[in-house]
């Protein structure tokens, strides 16, 4: 009995090394770097953007990265916590500014990590962006929009999701401006009648239309609690008609009246991030749409669209005159700078 | 006291073979060596300063031409054989040390191996500048634990109680008695393990047995505790003033002892600041070697143990 027991069972002893060996490779384990990811970009600003640090199209990547490995390749970083916690990035510090608490937050594709960033893997084609800003009147602020076509050309977490642009009227101009821009950045994105009606918890929405034809969506509703609630530092009037736009310590800076657009992004409860793409009334959305431009979004959280006759721009750091949007309207960064 | 002076310290060394076997403390003998005829504060000092300079240098080669100095020096000192225990106990150390360093640190950039998500730990990328880094701190602690050894081995206790006792006698006293208990509480454990082994129903095992020798070790001591204090206290210890300053001449060994502990923290100064033994582990790792850290690494280990060379007067 005991020699049978002791006998080898080849076909066991030679398939528990490949099992193991596969077992290995389809979690993500190896030996050396692994393999680079290509097409990543890396922005580092602070103030919510406002002002570039380091903008790398190319940065150096050395196999599979981490958000902070890429990071620390590529900027000056002091880190805490075992290399967790960006301290400072090129000699810009998190702590105190003028009272008010400043640290370092990151986005992937437009979408704050649940993270740590040494926790997150870097994929191709992703858009990596830190930046260093006040977090007094929140630190949460799930989604941004600087990182267009992000998150739709290459997803969340290297997975690309189903784009679905959803308006409350699928054959108004906004509608097929935005489902066109989407698709002018190699995304394909079905068009569809707002509502709750064959959306997948794992699609990436873009919500259309005037804000009393949106305001009943979960994750526009949050917009009214303010940045708190959303990440949005923008508040539209219970009728709909004014748009006030927030300084970074949620102050009312300007409201916007007349034809006016937001473009923003939040989440709503851990659900995958909605765009809204809204206005006082058809004109504003319609400014809105048009501001789904790369070079318009570029390292904004979010945007306020102003008719360019009523409202002229206040700062070089608050306005922009997109390649579309200048001609129709002045694209207003969130949150607004201190006047 | 009678206790106290039968118990010689070689008794401690060996003491203990049964539950407490592996209690093997390092203690000090008196053995003819350089080390061992210099004064008891300079050698604390050559000591701490060979400490210091583990502290500031962080280069791997500067380290390790430390502790090659330091197990010669022992050598030197008679105690070789307790020094390459001691390098053992800081092997064991050292390594959970480079292990959770190299699974813990996220700051390196050079990855070697992948080992997928690791929940709260982050993606376990393995990179060499955690496992260099993880390296420098084993080698600054297997330089901590062979100061620590060569010092209680070489350098006498009651000498140094000695330079406490004008400090604050009371201290030094209990110090003293706490330092000098420790082989007595070794052979207490011998003793009753023996006892426990020829018990005729068997003697017990395991934890069970652990825990009946510890409290008998402890009850003995606290007897002996009480016994000591009445001996103190008739002997009048309570009234005792500040000790006088014992006058010795400083001998050639205390000179060289001195010499070398200036020597190597001035060595490791200059290693600091110059950027000599520069070494920069994060976030890439940077390990430059030169003909100024050779100079230095020599220098070093000359400084530690040249005075040992001089074997004249050490006769016990």
């Amino acid at each position: 009995m005991s020699n049978s027991r002791q006998t080898p069972r080849p076909a066991l002893a030679l398939l528990a090394p490949v099992a193991l060996a596969a077992a290995f490779m389809l979690t993500g384990c190896g030996l050396g770097a692994g393999a680079t990811p290509s097409g990543v970009h890396l922005l580092i600003t602070r103030e919510f953007g406002a002002r570039t640090l380091h903008s790398l199209r190319a940065p150096a990547v050395r196999g599979q990265e981490t958000v902070m490995s890429l990071l620390l390749r590529n900027a000056a970083v002091s880190t805490r916590y075992g290399g967790g916690f960006v301290q400072s990035i090129d000699g810009h510090h998190g702590g105190y500014e003028g009272g008010e608490p400043v640290d370092w937050f990151y986005y992937v594709n437009g979408v704050e990590a649940s993270k740590g960033a040494a926790e997150v893997n870097v994929h191709a084609g992703d858009r990596v962006w830190w930046d260093l800003h006040d977090w007094g009147q929140t630190d949460y602020i799930p989604a941004v929009v600087g990182s267009y076509p992000e998150p739709f050309l290459n997803g969340i977490d290297g997975r690309r999701l189903p784009v679905r642009v959803e308006c409350a009227e699928p054959e108004g101009a906004a509608c097929r401006t935005v489902a066109g821009r989407l698709r002018d950045a190699g995304v394909p994105a079905a068009r569809a009648l707002l509502g709750p009606a064959g959306v997948g918890p794992e699609s990436l929405r873009v919500i259309v239309g005037t804000w009393s034809q949106v305001h009943r969506e979960l994750g526009v509703q949050s917009l009214r609690g303010g940045p708190a609630a959303s990440g949005v530092y923008a508040r539209v009037s219970a009728s709909g008609a004014t748009i006030e736009l927030l300084d970074d310590q949620g102050r009312s800076v300007r409201t916007l009246g007349g034809s006016a657009g937001l473009l923003a992004a939040t989440r709503y409860s851990g659900e995958q991030p909605e765009w809204i793409v809204t206005g006082t009334d058809p004109a504003g959305v319609e400014l809105a749409a048009h501001a789904l431009d790369e070079a318009d979004l570029h390292g904004r959280f979010a945007v306020a669209i102003a008719a360019q006759s009523s409202t002229p721009a206040t700062g070089p750091s608050a306005t922009a005159t997109g390649s579309s949007a200048a001609t129709t309207g002045a694209v207003l960064a969130l949150p607004q700078p201190d006047p | 006291m009678s206790a106290l002076r039968r118990s010689s310290p070689e008794s401690g060394s060996h003491a203990g073979s049964g539950a407490f076997g592996r209690f093997a403390p390092m203690l000090y003998r008196p053995l003819a060596s350089p080390l061992h005829a210099t004064r008891a504060g300079i050698a604390a000092l050559w000591a701490l300063s060979l400490m210091t300079g583990a502290l500031l240098l962080y280069h791997p080669l500067a380290l390790a031409a430390l502790i090659a100095a330091i197990l010669l020096a022992g050598y030197g000192a008679g105690v070789g054989r307790e020094l390459a225990r001691a390098l053992r106990t800081a092997l064991i150390i050292g390594l959970p040390i480079v292990l959770v360093n190299v699974l813990v640190s996220r700051e390196g950039l050079t990855v070697f191996a992948r080992l997928g998500d690791l929940g709260p730990f982050g993606q376990g990328n393995l990179t060499v500048e955690a496992l260099a880094y993880g390296g420098v701190i084993a080698l600054k602690v297997t330089v901590l634990v062979l100061i620590t050894a060569l010092a209680s081995l070489a350098i006498d206790p009651d000498a140094l109680l000695r330079i406490c006792r004008r400090l604050s006698f009371r201290s030094a006293l209990t110090t003293s008695l706490a330092v000098r208990m420790l082989p007595l509480l070794a052979a207490d454990a011998q003793r009753l393990a023996e006892a426990q082994r020829t018990r005729p129903d068997g003697a017990p095992r395991g934890a069970r047995a652990r825990a009946a020798l510890l409290g008998a070790v402890v009850a003995g001591s606290l007897d002996r505790a009480m016994d000591v204090a009445a001996t103190l206290e008739v002997r009048g210890f309570a009234t005792a003033g500040r000790a006088p300053r014992q006058q010795r001449p400083w001998s050639r060994h205390d000179l060289a002892f001195l010499v070398s502990a200036v020597a190597v923290l001035a060595l490791a100064l200059l290693g600091r600041l110059t950027g000599v033994a520069a070494f920069t582990s994060y976030p890439l790792l940077h390990v430059p070697f030169g003909v100024g850290l050779l100079v230095l690494c020599a220098a070093l280990a000359l400084s530690v143990l040249l005075p040992f060379a001089d074997r004249r007067g050490i006769e016990l």
